[in-house]
């Protein structure tokens, strides 16, 4: 049977930087193919030389057995490919109707947009989506913009469905729904790649595996085959595995939030009342999906971000009015989610990204004078002891870290004053397995010198893996409390009766 | 175990030619030799196009080189007079400096000089203080009334998110109308009845050096630049403007007065630029004139740009400046090139710096095409 | 005082047309996600090319204002080669593409010869005896056709940016680059096309305020009119309606400047002329205070697309 799509042989590089290194991959229509890996493994780079958004330097592509060039997005739909990126590409302003018109390239805008919306309530009906074709997609929830998202490219009639990590902002009953209805598409003839990092999908849904590491295919097999414990050595190499470690000493309280309340730039409020104590000596997991408050509370505690109301008592002081610095100055350590906002300037040093943690306390020299030769010393120090990797100089800018070196360096300055509190918002996003091990053992030595960790992740295996005690987060509030071992089946049922 | 199978081997079926082409990405490090060697290209193509368009207007390119090189490095006169034009420009070109650095678009800068002369000139005219004090007065007055006039734009863009670069322009044109007005009133020369304040007295004037007609401006301007050198690359006012710059939010996690550090900047720049006004009133037109700042506001963001902020450079692209304002007037006196070419000069050099920059920022490379060897 | 009201709103569709056309080739570059500081270049180019033809070519006005819209879009493409193509800071582009404009204009004009020199320029279109009806003749129909286009212009202008595709395309280049890149849109192309599209009536705008107003080029004569339509376009937030309402209300308080004058009221002249400048703060100042005025701004304003971007 004809191969639906082939990519034989293909190579990219980014600023000598090597994505794809002779990649050959192949689905065939019928199939839910799923192309595991880590996250920088190529995956998405791949999937995009298919869809033309990236053209390969070497290689070559077929589509249903004939050898095609695809030079961009409009050939790639041409030729029956779509692909449902990662980060949705939806004009936000526009509507669902508009949105998908806008893929189409229809010649008139009028017509257009009748022959669109007819063809996406077929099709809606079709696979028993339900979307608002009215509201812009910006305000929709991230599951309804999935779902204009495949509707556009079932509306523009794409055989080959290509679904950049679909799962990775939805619910689990949100998932499986989802996964069940690609199913259904290939049992209709499609070709369906599903590019995914998560073992349990690939076991539960795809007929076949293709697995990347470091932009080289390691190999394609029938998941069935293959044991998690096999498919995992394929994704990372060989690792030793790891085991939950539970507080040793746990102390009294070092953080407690009162009916905290907080809203988001735009005005919305997402924190309702939020309360949660921790204490020193333990990791307090906060669950949830994303989108449920967890930025606008961790920007709260760091300080940047005000509380409408509600207390915040950091280390037996009321902190609720201060700003960063006094909640610094009582041993606050913040690891924020997104690394490029709060935590590191890409354009600067190593050693200024290092020393901005420091300044206040004088040890890089006082007002008239910043010591340059002590911040070298301590950086050259601090990238020693925490195995900074790819650090030339410390003059070297932060941008040509590695996500994991780059986290590396956050925690190296944060935790250089032994600090009491820890907050660690999705710490290991986007890092792989030795880096994000790396940054769990970083968190649970500070646990176990004393600090409270607050651990906020969207990853639920992370949370139960880590934490001593699991709270729910939903719609800004905790809705439940667990202590670990939790009941993985309850803490899900929590995070979807609320949501 | 059941293996894992191999990745399949396809056939190669023939290939239908295809052609190389470049792509462009984004560079992640630059190093130093490579900035430099874009940033020559980038003046040399400048300097290129700006002849070419001074010979399209009939001017000889012996004349060029005599005006441009051989008048500055062999006549006194002509140096000094480069010298002297240096230096408001060095100090407007500091003012931009401050402010770019903590990303504070300041087009405002000659709006901030005329408020800065004004200031100086009422003290003049008023001679308030003791003589001997009266010249540090007028500059001191100058630069409080450059910082006020940049005070309002840093509040609001701080407050309210305000654009810099309207407000500050706008005021421009608001300074400008409000000189006029004086200018055409109140302090109109008595003497000549001509629209300019009466001269400066001798205690009012930055006195000369002893050196053709270099004055205390030179001097003055070299110590701002020394100063400004010091708090952008030594103190901790410089760290901290760094991070404002490359990421404000950085700053603010820390808890660092990334505020406070934005509009100290700000103000630091529009007193800066009431200083450089002051200078030309009081070191080389001894009274203030309608159009005395004129010019100077897109001159100092040239040089800033060119110095990539950098105060010492500043000081250094400044005599270049200089020499081409000077070498302008006598191309207008001589050669009847409109006195417009000099700004038109300077915005194709800042236009190609700019453009060739693409070169540090990016990677361009040819790709052939060429199938892989599957 | 009843005169003194004719006379006034007489007078403001001169007053407000530059606004109106300048803010409407803005809002256009702007739509695509260019910021458009360049504006007070285009007008400078325009005035100062339409005068050109007049005084170069002969008494065709007409001639004038395409020549002045054609000259901003060429000079435009300096401006989108520097900031779509070669990617440089959109702030800095627009500046240096102004000092471009003031110098070049400046050069040009002396050399030619054209400063301070009058011309015929646009004249009224002849409505007969609807001219002389009182009160409503000279308020709606003593103008010259640019302002009877104006309104119809408006339309149509706001028509293609919401209800046709080369809109859609448009507007989605300037609210999602990379959606409109995965839709097969050329977002370097089109932004090309919104960058001359607008210069080019920014330009006309030069050129009527050369040509229709002043009847006259005098270096500098923009007069920061190109940074008050800039003003005026966050005012309007983006929308072509909103941008007449508010060019309307610019050019009525500039209107009034000499009207006030002509009845012998002795005001500062000068003071009084800096009016316009301080009305536009305190109008930016409100929007902001008002509501959150970037809601309405296209989300990719400023920024440079590149698809091949990997961090």
């Amino acid at each position: 049977m004809a191969m639906a799509l082939e990519l034989l042989g293909v190579s990219k590089a980014f600023d000598g930087f090597q994505a794809l290194a002779k990649a050959n991959f192949a689905v065939e229509a019928g199939e839910v193919h799923a192309l595991l890996g880590e996250n920088g493994a190529g995956k998405s780079t791949l999937m995009n030389v298919a869809a033309g958004l990236y053209r390969p330097d070497q290689g070559r592509i077929r589509v249903r057995g004939r050898e095609v060039d695809i030079t961009g997005p409009v050939e790639a739909r041409s030729l029956g490919i779509g692909m449902v990126h990662q980060h949705y590409k939806l004009v936000k302003a526009f509507n669902a109707v508009e949105n998908i018109l806008l893929a189409q390239g229809a010649a008139r805008y009028g017509t257009g947009l009748a022959e669109v919306e007819a063809a996406i309530r077929a099709q809606g009906e079709a696979v028993g989506f339900a979307v608002d074709l009215k509201r812009p997609v910006g305000s929709l929830s991230v599951a309804e913009q999935q779902r204009v998202e495949i509707l556009k490219v079932l509306v523009a009639g794409a055989g080959i469905l290509i679904l950049d990590e679909p799962t990775a902002v939805l619910t689990d009953r949100e998932a499986e729904a989802l996964l069940v209805t690609m199913r259904a598409l290939a049992r209709q003839g499609a070709a369906i790649v599903l590019v995914t990092h998560k073992l349990g999908e690939v076991q539960r849904h795809a007929d076949r595996v293709t697995v990347m590491r470091g932009g080289r295919i390691v190999a394609s097999a029938d998941p069935a085959s293959l044991s998690a414990a096999e498919l995992t050595t394929l994704v990372v190499g060989a690792t030793t595995p790891q085991e939950r470690q539970p507080a040793i000493r746990i102390g009294g309280a070092v953080l407690s939030l009162q009916g905290l309340v907080g809203a988001r730039s735009d005005g919305l409020r997402t924190l309702n009342g939020l309360t949660l104590t921790i204490r020193s000596g333990e990791i307090y997991g906060i669950a949830g999906v994303g989108g449920n408050g967890q930025t606008e509370l961790a920007e709260i505690l760091m300080g940047v971000r005000r509380a409408q109301d509600g207390r915040i008592v950091l280390a037996g002081d009321d902190v609720t009015e201060t700003g960063p610095k006094p909640r610094r100055a009582r041993g606050l350590a913040a690891i924020p989610a997104d690394r490029q906002a709060y935590a590191l300037a890409g354009d600067l040093s190593l050693a200024e990204n290092y020393a901005v943690g420091g300044l206040a306390s004088g040890r890089f020299g006082g007002w008239l004078r910043v010591d340059r030769a002590a911040i070298r010393a301590r950086t050259e120090a601090a990238i020693a002891a925490f195995d900074i990797r790819g650090a030339r100089s410390t003059r070297q800018k932060a941008s040509l870290l590695s996500g994991g070196n780059a986290q590396k360096l956050v925690i190296a300055r944060e935790f250089a004053d032994s600090p009491r509190l820890v907050l660690a918002h999705s710490p290991a996003r986007g890092l792989d397995v030795r880096a994000t091990a790396d940054i769990h053992r970083r968190l649970r030595e500070a646990r176990d010198a004393g600090a409270g960790v607050l651990l906020i992740s969207e990853d639920l295996d992370e949370v139960m893996f880590m934490s001593d005690r699991i709270g729910v987060m939903s719609r800004g509030t905790i809705v439940g409390e667990f202590e670990t071992p939790a009941d993985r089946q309850a803490i899900g049922a929590a995070m979807v009766h609320h949501a | 175990m059941p293996e894992a199978l191999p990745v399949p081997l396809l056939s190669a079926a023939p290939e239908p030619p295809r052609r190389g082409r470049l792509t462009v990405e984004i560079r992640q490090h630059a190093t130093g030799w490579h900035q430099g060697l874009v940033l020559a290209g980038g003046l040399a193509l400048g300097m290129a196009l700006a002849t070419a368009i001074l010979l399209a207007c009939g001017v000889g390119l012996s004349d060029l080189i005599q005006e441009f090189v051989v008048s500055v490095v062999s006549s006194p006169a002509s140096l000094s007079a480069v010298l002297i034009q240096a230096a408001p420009l060095a100090i407007v070109g500091l003012a931009a400096a401050v402010a770019f650095r903590v990303r504070f678009w300041n087009i405002g800068i000659e709006g901030q000089m005329i408020l800065g002369a004004v200031a100086a000139t009422a003290v003049a005219i008023h001679d308030v203080g003791p003589a001997p004090l009266r010249l540090v007065l007028m500059m001191l007055v100058a630069a409080l009334a450059g910082m006020a006039w940049v005070l309002a734009p840093a509040l609001l863009k701080i407050r309210l998110g305000l654009n810099e670069v309207i407000s500050t322009l706008l005021l421009n044109y608001v300074a400008f109308n409000g000189l006029l007005h004086l200018l055409y009133g109140a302090w109109r020369d008595p003497a000549s009845s001509f629209p300019n304040s009466e001269q400066y007295e001798a205690a009012e004037r930055l006195g000369e050096l002893g050196w053709e007609n270099l004055t205390w401006a030179l001097p003055l301007a070299g110590l701002l630049t020394v100063l400004c050198w010091w708090l952008l690359n030594v103190s901790r006012f410089g760290f901290l403007s760094r991070v404002a710059e490359a990421n404000p939010r950085l700053g603010e996690g820390q808890g660092l007065p990334m505020t406070r550090v934005m509009l100290a900047a700000a103000l630091l720049s529009g007193g800066l630029a009431g200083i450089a006004g002051f200078s030309i009133c009081a070191g080389v037109e001894y009274r203030m004139t309608q159009s005395f700042f004129s010019g100077y506001g897109f001159s100092g963001i040239l040089i800033a740009f060119l110095a990539r902020n950098n105060p010492l450079g500043a000081f250094v692209t400044a005599i270049l400046v200089g020499v081409l304002f000077v070498a302008g007037q006598s191309l207008q006196v001589f050669y009847g090139i409109p006195g417009a070419m000099v700004q038109l000069i300077q915005a194709v050099i800042v236009i190609s710096v700019a453009a060739s920059d693409f070169f540090v920022r990016h990677r361009v490379r040819w790709v052939s095409g060429r199938r892989s060897d599957v | 005082m009843s005169d003194f009201i004719v006379n006034w709103l007489a007078n403001v569709p001169a007053f407000a047309l530059p606004y109106a056309l300048a803010a409407l080739g803005l809002i256009i570059t702007e739509k695509a996600g260019v910021l458009s500081l360049g504006a007070e270049g285009f007008l400078l180019v325009g005035a100062m090319s339409g005068i050109g033809v007049l005084l170069g070519i002969g008494d065709h006005p007409a001639l004038a204002l395409v020549v002045a819209a054609f000259s901003a879009a060429l000079l435009s493409l300096v401006y989108a080669l520097l900031v779509v193509t070669l990617r440089v800071n959109q702030v800095i582009g627009g500046l240096a593409l102004v000092f471009l404009a003031q110098g070049m204009t400046g050069v040009i004009a002396t050399r030619a010869g054209w400063t301070n020199r009058p011309v015929d320029g646009l004249q009224p279109v002849p409505l007969g005896g609807l001219g002389e009806v009182p009160v409503l003749g000279p308020i709606l129909f003593q103008h010259d056709i640019l302002v009877f286009a104006a309104v119809p212009l408006v339309a149509l202008v706001a028509h293609v940016l919401g209800r046709t595709m080369f809109g859609l395309r448009l507007r989605a280049v300037g609210d999602g680059p990379d959606a409109a890149d995965a839709a097969g849109i050329g977002v370097a192309a089109t932004r090309y096309g919104a960058i001359a599209l607008g210069a080019a009536l920014v330009g006309l705008a030069g050129g009527y305020l050369s040509v229709g107003v002043a009847k006259i080029w005098v270096e500098g004569m923009s007069g920061g009119r190109g940074w008050i339509a800039v003003a005026l376009v966050i005012f309007a937030r983006w929308q072509p309606w909103r941008a007449l309402a508010g060019a309307l209300l610019f050019g009525g308080i500039e209107a009034l400047i000499p009207r006030i004058a002509a009845i012998g009221v002795a005001l500062p002249q000068y003071l009084v002329l800096m009016t316009p400048y301080l009305a536009t703060l305190a109008v930016m100042i409100w929007i902001c205070l008002r509501h959150d005025g970037t809601s309405l701004e296209p989300r990719a304003l400023g920024i440079a697309h590149m698809r091949e971007e990997r961090r």
